[in-house]
């Protein structure tokens, strides 16, 4: 089998950010997180690039992306404060658009730290 | 740190077992250029309420009677400024007064200190208060020596959440855009309190899953309102939210930047690809569709809006 090396990969998981991790990985899945401690080994082996989920749900029920994003767009623009929250576990240009987003909205922008 | 931390402290904190490469990759065991023998060159004291994995690892640990870390942080203060302390206080933190004076004395000799505090402090009674007077205590051992605290971050981008939101607004969290500025105050803006009081009528949450962690009332109040969820799995907020979007993995299936907990940005390298799209793509679609509408704002002041 083919297998794709990824060195000085970075992990995610915890706040040390850790970027020396070497990973093995074929189509599908991480197969080897080499020099990652217990918990970026879990963190890389157990997500994959399988479909296991829905792309999105409305209301519970299976929905298309581009009908679950126009909802979204409905719901946040009639609200009055609508909260933008967490921002933890995304990259900083998804937190980026996240603080132009609630900006626009004229809501309230809130990340963990706050907890 | 790494190259000049002789003093390691590390407060209402387990890293042996929440942080495990944090000894060995970054504070504790690594040769650095003023300490060439690493680990020997160092001292560690370990700060907690009860014994975890994370003493073995320690030289000096400290243990504190649960909820008097703001007591202790006081009352070392007042030793580092050569004040009177009141027995009976010292009595009710658990140590004595002679592990609080030799604690400072070494304090005041290290080259470089440095004090990580973990959730044990920030998260416990006192909250903002203990992050405050160890930070307090941090600044003013600086009349005698190098020191620093920096907090144990425990998701993965928390940090990066901090810089972002500085970089953007000004402020670090908790931030207000309802009068078309940004405003900060927690406890007003910060989300368990906006939730809990009601104030809220919508709200998106990416990378987080509030509704396994927050208190009841602030779960309750976002399954009434129109929740959105972002999230690579289907989590506890996703089945209370209306709208549930999947999104691919930060750092597994989806690029961008992360930042380490010492706000050190880092290339994030995913291995995979994902069939999902990322947070920032889902982001910047809904805002595209909220751009359109009517602005809620008659005149759109002067704000940070430029920057992107």
């Amino acid at each position: 089998m083919n297998l794709t090396v990824v060195k000085n990969a970075t992990c995610t998981f915890c706040g040390c950010v850790c970027d020396d991790i070497e990973l093995h990985a074929n189509s599908e899945r991480i197969v080897e997180a080499k020099a990652a401690c217990i918990l970026g080994k879990s963190w890389f082996l157990n997500h994959t690039a399988e479909r296991a989920y829905p792309s999105a749900l409305i209301d519970g029920r299976e929905a298309e992306l581009d009908d679950a994003i126009a909802v979204a767009a409905e719901y946040l623009d009639k609200a009055h404060l609508p909260l933008v929250y967490g921002l933890s576990n995304v990259t900083c240009e998804a937190q980026r658009e996240a603080v132009s987003l609630a900006e626009r909205l004229g809501g309230v922008v809130d990340s963990h730290t706050s907890l | 740190m790494r190259n000049r931390a002789d003093l390691v402290i590390y407060w209402g904190g387990n890293p042996a077992e929440c942080h495990p490469r944090h000894f060995t990759k970054y504070a504790l065991m690594p040769k650095g250029k003023h300490l060439p023998r690493g680990r020997k060159d160092r001292t560690m004291v370990l700060v907690d309420i009860r014994e975890t994995k994370s003493v073995k690892a320690a030289d000096i640990f400290l243990q504190i009677r649960p909820g008097r870390d703001f007591e202790v942080l006081t009352i070392l203060r007042a030793i580092v400024k050569g004040q009177y302390v009141n027995p009976a206080m010292v009595a009710e933190t658990g140590l004595t007064i002679e592990q609080l004076r030799d604690l400072v004395d070494r304090m005041k000799r290290a080259r470089f200190g440095v004090m990580f505090f973990g959730m044990g402090l920030s998260m416990t009674r006192g909250k903002h208060m203990n992050s405050s007077a160890i930070l307090t205590l941090a600044a003013e051992l600086n009349a005698y020596t190098k020191f620093v605290a920096m907090p144990m971050r425990g998701h993965g981008n928390v940090t990066g959440a901090d810089v972002i939101m500085r970089w953007t607004t000004g402020y670090p969290f908790g931030i207000s855009f309802d009068r078309g500025y940004p405003r900060f105050n927690p406890g007003e803006f910060s989300t368990v309190d906006l939730l809990v009081r009601g104030d809220t009528d919508a709200a998106l949450i990416l990378g987080a899953d509030p509704g396994a962690t927050m208190p009841q009332p602030a779960i309750d109040h976002l399954a009434r309102i129109p929740t959105i969820v972002l999230d690579p799995k289907v989590t506890h907020t996703s089945r209370l939210a209306r709208v549930h979007i999947t999104t691919a993995v930060t750092g597994i299936s989806a690029p961008g930047t992360g930042y380490r907990m010492d706000e050190v940005p880092l290339p994030l390298r995913p291995a995979l690809k994902s069939p999902y799209p990322t947070d920032e793509e889902v982001v910047r679609r809904i805002h595209e569709l909220v751009r359109v509408k009517p602005d809620w704002l008659v005149h759109q002041p002067r704000t940070t809006q430029q920057v992107f």
